[in-house]
Order: C-alpha cells, then structure tokens, then sequence
C-alpha cells in the first residue's frame, strides 16, 4: 500500500512538469505581450519594462528562470497589478473560491448520495421518475442559465438574497447560499444518478440478498451492506466532480461578483498578465492533481477488493 | 439436425427471422418512449436549424429601432409599442400629478409625441410584424435570434463531436491494434492529457490568440478539440484489445487481409455501438462548453451569436426584460435535456446490459 502511495505521489511531480511547460510556451507565443495595450510609451520605457521583467531574454533562459522561481515557491510580480506580487493576489483570492468550492461539493455529495438512495430504494415509483428527471435538468442545464435565473427570483423579485457579491465574516452566510447552490447542482444531478445507479446494482447482488435472507432488519441491510459498496462510485467521482466545481466557480464568480481565483483568471488571460496566468494554472492544477491523488488513496482503504501489489 | 446455412434458428432449432444488432436496438429505443420523444424534439431543432434560411422567419439582423425591448407577444409590434408608450405617458402622468415633479413635462412632450407617431404609423408593414419571443435592445427578433444561435451552436457541437470521434478512432484504432511500445506511449500522453486543467488551457488559447472583431470559430474548435478525443481513444482501444485476437479477426487474417482491412472492416464496426452513444451523450457537453467561453466573453464573437452569447446578453438585462434571458436559456436547456434523454436512451438500447447505470 505504502509502496502504491509512493509511486502514484511521483507520477504527480510529471503532470505537474508538463503543465507548466506547455502553459508557458503556450503563453509566449501567443500574439501581444503584457504591456502591448499600454498607451503612448516610449519606446525606451517599454526597453526597461521589459528587461526589468526580463523578458528580453532568450525564452529558454527566461524557461529555466521561471522553473527555478517557482521551485522556490515564488510565482514573480504580477505584471499588470505592478505593487502586487502573484503569491499576493492568489493568497488573496484563494480562500474565497475554497471556501465557494467546499460548500458547493458538500451540498452536492450530501443532497446527491440522499436523492439516490431515496430514488434507488423507491425504484420506478413516483418519487424515483421526479428525481431522476430533475437530475436530468440538472445535467442538461448550464451554470450560467441557473445562476441569472436564481438571481432574478430570490434577489430581484422576491429580496430574499443579496444579488451578488461576497461578504467575510458571520454574515457571509446570505451571500454565499445563491452562488454555492448554483454551482453543487450539476454535480448534485450527476452523484444522484450515480448513486441511485450503483446502489440498484449492489440492492440486486448476492450478499444482499443472503443478508435478507438471515433475516436482517431492513434498516441493518440498507446501512451496513447496501450503503457501503454503492456509495464508492461517489467517492471516485468526488475527484473530477471537484475539478469541475473548480472551473465552474470561474462562471460563478463572474456572474455573481465574487471576488475569487476565477474572476483574476479570466482577467489575467485578457490582460495577457504572464505570471499571473502561469500562477492561477499552477494553482489550479496542483489542486486538481492532489485533489484526484487523495480520491484514489482514500477509494484503496475504503475498497478492500482493490490491492495495489 | 438438419440446418439451413445462413438461416437462423432459435434454440428450439426453429427458423427465424434474424434480428441484427441495429434492428434489435431500434425495437428496444422505440420502446422506451422518452427517447422517442426526445428524438423527435432533437430532430425538429436540427430540421429548424438546418432550414431557418427557407423558412418565413424575420430577419435577426433587422433592427427595429421603435420595437426595442418589446415582451413576447401575439399581438403585432405596432400595438405593443402604442400599449407600452400610454403605459409611459401615464407613469409620468402619474409623477407629474401627484409627485409635483414637473421637470418630467417634456418627457411627457416627447412621449406624446412618439404615441402620435406610433397612432399614425400603425397600419405601416413594419408594425404588422409579430415577435412572439419579444425584442432585443435594437428591436431584432428574438425567435429569429435564438434559431440562428442554435445554428451555431449545434454547429460547434457537431464538429467538436466529430473531430474527438475521428481522431480518437484513429488514435485509439493503432494503439489497441499495434500495442507494445507505441501503445504505452499513447497511452501514457492519454492519462497525462486527462489531468490537464483543460478548461483553464482552453480559456488562454481563446483569450490571447483570438484577434478582436475577428472570427474566432477556428480557436474555439481547436481548444475543444484539443482533449475531446481522450475519451473516445480509451474506448476504441479497450474494444479492439479485447476483439483483437477474436475467432473472426483471426479468420480474416489468415486470409491475407491487411492490418488496415482488419481495423476498419471487422473491429470498428463492433465498436460503432459505444462510439454512437459517445456521440449522442458528448453533443450536448460540447454546446456546454462553447457557451461557457462564449458567456465569459470568448467564444463566438459578434455578429455571430450563440445560445451562450445570447443568455450572456440576457443576464444584463434581465431585471428590465427578462425574455431576453430566458428565451435563449429555455430554448438552449430544453435541447440539452432531451439530447441527454436520448443519449441516456441510445445506451440502454445498444448495450442493454449497462441499463440503469448512469
């Protein structure tokens, strides 16, 4: 086990390697530099800028920099937020799109993996054919469609909810609600469909039936043999369930004005901000990567089938 | 036993009809009503996308100055623009009177004045036409304007499906068929691939080389492109893994056939099954993915204009005129529910084993 754990954290550090590269030279070539859009510079000015950045340099070297930068843990100055390094705005930012990203997965798992076990345990019955196709309109619906339209009931025309923005502190609570939901329901349709799907195939399998037959209550055979094989498709969902959470709060964030890694990220991309662009990827993927890292250790103690040997 | 040759027989050694995969998967679609809804409803937006230039629809890119921002409506333009300027007139009316505020009077002025001209002009062709979606700011038409987004975006949907299908059947074809060490590298670039942050990678591509005012399509659909094929190049290559070294493949090779005939004649068509309900099940993710860019800004540009676009267009008016959201959004989630309901269908028809998996 410890040998796989091992093995399988190496394989991150290539992902990682390749990530890097391909954004950077990605970067780079693209046409227009960082200060391309800055009006009326002289030309000496830009010559400075651009050496103080040192993007005079040969791209292999400024490669090299870079990679050396940021095995340090220093992402560089942000080229467009001048009195700002990138470590600042992403230690910034961060924060707020986790705790967005946390409650949303949350909301997601817990109303996901409750709506499956109702719809498997009531299989063909009203309450599975409204769920199941709730769980459609979730899949089928984008983010953006529920967000405005969630804005428009609970903030426009009802005044329950703050429209949009974000507030730190006890009273954060209001402001979070709208966003968070809008961002757990695809993944909530998503893990209820799992769930109920998986759930099905364990309530129909041998060691089910033997625990009814040795005359189990209902309850003891639901929470002790069915709950704990069906819900371990969930958990090996739980890693790209988080890496879309992630780049949907981008589409969040812009829609109801939350100040989080997303909305810097789009910017950043635009304004062609290079090391900020490179800081959010880097960001991004690690949690990514780590995040589908600890799924799969976690799915190995939980599923005593698996041996890593 | 007597056996006619090329007959088949049940296993009561009974002639009958037989039933190939295609029919049997048809006989068990039509069953399932859902999907034959869905087909229908999927078909009608694609015969209406396809054919809007033929059909009696106004033109999306007409503008209408004095029909802006008009609700959903029966009722001919001209009357709707008389309704909504009384309403108007008596909304100042109203402030004059009793709030005292008499700075309002050549609003007033100018609002009975644009009523007149509407009264005059109301038998004028322009003021017969009906908008059933309502208006944009500029007076288009929003019917017309959601049907040539879907345009767009089915369009983007069909040619994301198609590239991921053809690259990851050849992709996945040579990996499964040739193996060894080729396999191994492909395979590794596959799982290295899939832990990109794609969206992220795609959101730079389009953000720093599309050009402004320029078409951008081109971008869009080498982003998506870009990783699409990942999922399609595992399934084809786990198929023809496991047919590789089959009875048939081998009777096929014994008489001379080429790798080449063996790959496209006897295991690709096996495989056809998975990589429809690929198809069917990936559309919908693809038109998803480009209104995503589009509504941050990136996708498609003007003067064309996709569902993402348009809701994105929507949502900043959405407070005053909420029909310009929710008829793009309406429109745009309905396809995507029924093209999930019929990818959910085509599944359970063509693999009737994997029924109730998700």
């Amino acid at each position: 086990m410890s040998r796989y754990i091992i093995r399988r954290f190496l394989s991150l550090i290539p992902t990682i390697f390749i990530i890097i590269t391909l954004s950077f030279f990605l970067i780079r070539f693209a046409p227009g530099g960082p200060f391309s859009s800055e009006k009326n510079v002289p030309e000496q000015v830009l010559q400075n800028l651009m050496k103080k950045y040192h993007m005079d340099e040969p791209m292999g070297k400024q490669y090299l920099r870079y990679l050396g930068q940021v095995l340090r843990g220093d992402l560089g100055p942000s080229f467009r937020y001048r009195d700002s390094t990138v470590n600042e705005l992403i230690g910034d930012s961060l924060p707020v799109s986790m705790e967005l990203g946390t409650v949303a997965l949350f909301l997601a798992t817990l109303a996901g993996i409750g709506v499956g076990i109702i719809s498997a345990l009531k299989q063909n019955h009203w309450q599975d054919y409204t769920v199941m196709s709730i769980a459609v309109v979730g899949i089928s619906i984008p983010l953006f469609v529920v967000g405005p339209v969630l804005q428009l009931l609970f903030a426009m025309k009802l005044h329950w909810l703050p429209l949009s923005g974000w507030i730190t502190g006890r009273n954060g609570f209001a402001a979070i609600i709208m966003p968070a939901l809008t961002l757990s329901f695809p993944y909530f349709a998503y893990i209820a469909r799992l769930s109920r799907a998986s759930l099905l195939e364990i309530l129909r399998s041998d060691y089910v039936r033997t625990a009814r037959a040795k005359g189990l209550a209902e309850r003891t055979v639901i929470g002790k043999h069915v709950l704990k094989g069906g819900l371990l498709p969930v958990v090996s969902y739980l890693g790209p369930a988080f890496s879309g959470i992630i780049t949907g709060s981008i589409v969040i964030e812009s829609v109801f004005a939350i100040p989080g890694v997303g909305r810097i990220f789009v910017q950043s991309a635009l304004n062609r901000d290079y090391t900020l662009i490179m800081g959010e990827v880097i960001v991004y993927s690690l949690i990514l990567v780590v995040m589908n890292f600890a799924v799969d250790i976690i799915y190995g103690f939980l599923d005593p089938r698996i041996s890593y040997n | 036993m007597s056996r006619k040759i090329g007959k088949a027989v049940n296993e009561f050694n009974q002639q009958m009809k037989p039933v190939s995969l295609w029919a049997d998967a048809w006989k068990r679609l039509r069953k399932n009503k859902m999907a034959l809804i869905s087909l229908w409803v999927v078909g009608f937006y694609a015969l209406v996308a396809l054919t809007a230039p033929l059909l009696p629809f106004l033109d999306y890119r007409t503008q209408v100055i004095e029909h802006s921002n008009l609700p959903p409506s029966f009722r001919p333009a001209g009357q709707l623009v008389i309704q909504k300027l009384e309403a108007q007139k008596a909304l100042i009316e109203d402030r004059i009177n009793n709030d005292g505020m008499t700075s309002l009077q050549s609003d007033l002025d100018q609002t009975n004045a644009d009523l007149q001209f509407a009264k005059d002009h109301v038998n004028d062709p322009v003021n017969h036409k009906v908008y059933i979606f309502g208006t944009d700011s500029l007076g288009r038409d929003m019917l017309a304007k959601t049907i040539y987004g879907a345009r767009i975006s089915m369009m983007v949907g069909l040619i994301g499906t198609l590239t991921a299908v053809l690259v990851g059947i050849l992709i996945g074809a040579i990996s499964g068929y040739i193996g060894g060490w080729l396999d191994n590298i492909l395979m590794r670039f596959v799982d290295i691939m899939y832990g990109l942050p794609y969206m992220l990678i795609v959101i730079i591509l389009m953000a720093m080389f599309r050009k402004e005012g320029q078409s951008s399509i081109f971008i869009l659909f080498i982003g998506i492109a870009l990783v699409s094929w990942l999922t399609v190049a595992r399934v084809v290559r786990g198929q023809i893994i496991s047919l590789k070294n089959s009875e048939f493949v081998e009777a096929a090779r014994s008489m001379g056939a080429s790798p080449g005939r063996i790959i496209f004649r006897h295991l690709l068509p096996n495989t056809l099954g998975v990589i429809i309900v690929f198809t069917s099940l990936s559309l919908p993710s693809f038109i998803m993915n480009e209104s995503f860019l589009s509504f941050l800004g990136m996708g498609v540009s003007a003067p064309l204009s996709s569902w993402g676009s348009l809701v994105s267009e929507g949502a900043n008016t959405m407070e005053l005129y909420p029909w310009q959201l929710l008829a793009p959004a309406i429109e745009m989630t309905l396809f995507l529910f029924f093209m999930n309901f019929l990818g959910d269908g085509l599944r359970d028809a063509l693999d009737p084993q994997s029924k109730n998996r998700t």
